[in-house]
């Protein structure tokens, strides 16, 4: 479904990623490794959100050009930072993006009961604890019912409780046809209902495995 | 209603103007209840009238002249500037602060994702960014009348036909240049430094023209000076150029 064909990313003369050769199918990706891997960059590559220095992205065969809005529609991203308006509230937040990418607003009560802050819709965003927020943002991404979700890190802050919750919300999520990439250095809980992996070193792919065939792509 | 029936009636999606107007009434909601960049602009300029009014001799009116040195010149001239410095600087302030809403929480993200042509999000900001600049005139401007004995009688409608035009040049390279200033590290010094040789004949024609009207003249003057087709030409311009650049601008 995406295929990355010798990615290079740069931030001026540091060397984010590269030689990055992967083809992610439908179903979970975890994508592990340390601190300045490069996985939040290889997740911005794949969104459109950072340009590549070299290489191609391709969407089910066909190169991805950021100008086409049916391929920005399928895609949902929540990075590092929420991704919400602080002087709105998580309800108007979840609102407005499920307007922008044409879903239905009947999705944003669904939705904040799955990650569990239907008590929490009135309260502005910069009123949330950093755990709420991570909540909020995962949220914004799944009202608008992308087929291609990128999550960074969406477990970290979050209590033990909150991280049940948001596996639940992701795995109701999961259906023929779509694909996530998620993020983490904490490959535990994401293992657990991931269907492949990749890890990443330094920017490089140090291995690329598909858990139901087993097979080690590298 | 579970998620299942949901996403079997999926709704219309919403068009190119509903969107742009959804985005530009976020700016005013968020606007309206964090008050951070009306305010500052309303200070600003507030600060700038009252110094320009305990600068000037007391008994200055529109129709005086006051010696700058090498000449005499009418204070007309001297106030249609102060005017439009004022507007310009505190516009500045305001588009700068409209591009930290994006920025703060990261939001500027799943805007540059969102379907919505990026033609779009320029609109959208550009005429948030327009309302609070119309909104600092709305005070300004009688500020200036009431302060400096500016009476344009039935000319006050001509007076904002030329406001008009001035803000909508002003908005379309105010929101070009804060967005590409808010990519780099120092972006509250480029904004000035990237916007300002853009906006002079902007905002010299803008001045010109002021001065026209406060010295007397009519309609069919101000639109038959050539200051008055470079305002219009630089709208038309600035707005094009703006929302074809703007792709490239966001996108990094």
């Amino acid at each position: 479904m995406i295929e990355l064909e010798d990615v290079r990313a740069v931030y001026a003369r540091t060397i984010a990623l590269d030689h990055v050769d992967l083809s992610i199918g439908d179903g979970i990706t975890g994508l592990y490794g340390p601190n300045g891997s490069g996985k939040s960059t290889l997740l911005r590559v794949i969104a459109g959100l950072h340009r590549p220095a070299r290489g191609h992205v391709r969407f089910d065969g066909a190169p991805r050009r950021m100008s086409d809005e049916s391929l920005r529609r399928r895609i949902g991203y929540a990075g590092h930072e929420a991704g919400l308006y602080a002087r709105l509230s998580v309800e108007e937040n979840l609102s407005l993006f499920a307007a922008l990418w044409g879903a239905s607003r009947d999705r944003v009560p669904v939705v904040l009961e799955q990650v569990g802050l239907r008590d929490r819709a009135r309260s502005r965003v910069d009123e949330l604890s950093a755990g709420l927020k991570k909540r909020a943002s995962v949220a914004r991404t799944l009202v608008c019912e992308p087929d291609i979700l990128l999550l960074d890190e969406p477990f970290a802050t979050l209590d033990d409780e909150s991280a049940d919750l948001l596996t639940a919300a992701i795995k109701s999520w999961r259906a023929p046809g779509r694909c996530a990439v998620i993020a983490t250095h904490g490959a535990k809980r994401l293992k657990a209902f991931a269907d492949a992996a990749v890890v990443l070193r330094r920017g490089l792919v140090a291995s690329d495995r598909r858990y139901d065939s087993d097979e080690v792509l590298r | 209603m579970n998620a299942s029936v949901a996403r079997a009636t999926p709704p219309k999606e919403l068009g190119f103007v509903a969107k742009t107007m959804l985005l530009a009434r976020k700016d005013l909601l968020v606007e309206a209840r964090g008050k951070e960049t009306l305010p500052a602009m309303l200070a600003f300029s507030f600060a700038v009238v009252l110094m320009l009014a305990f600068t000037l001799p007391a008994d200055s009116s529109i129709r005086a002249e006051i010696d700058i040195g090498p000449g005499v010149v009418p204070l007309h001239q001297v106030l249609a500037g102060f005017l439009w410095v004022t507007v310009l600087f505190a516009g500045l302030i305001g588009f700068a602060r409209g591009v930290e809403v994006e920025r703060a929480e990261g939001a500027l993200d799943p805007l540059v994702l969102a379907p919505l042509d990026r033609s779009g999000l320029f609109a959208s900001k550009a005429i948030s960014n327009l309302l609070s600049i119309v909104v600092l005139e709305i005070f300004l401007i009688p500020l200036f009348g009431l302060l400096f004995g500016v009476n344009l009688q039935r000319d006050w409608f001509v007076l904002w036909v030329v406001i008009i035009l001035v803000d909508i040049g002003f908005v379309t390279v105010g929101t070009l240049f804060s967005a590409l200033a808010a990519q780099t590290r120092s972006r509250e010094l480029m904004l000035p430094i990237l916007a300002l040789p853009v906006l002079v004949p902007i905002f010299i024609a803008a001045t010109e023209l002021t001065s026209d009207l406060f010295a007397g003249a009519d309609m069919g003057t101000v639109a038959t000076r050539g200051w008055f087709a470079i305002l219009v030409a630089s709208d038309v311009v600035f707005a094009v150029v703006g929302a074809l650049a703007f792709e490239f601008v966001v996108e990094r």
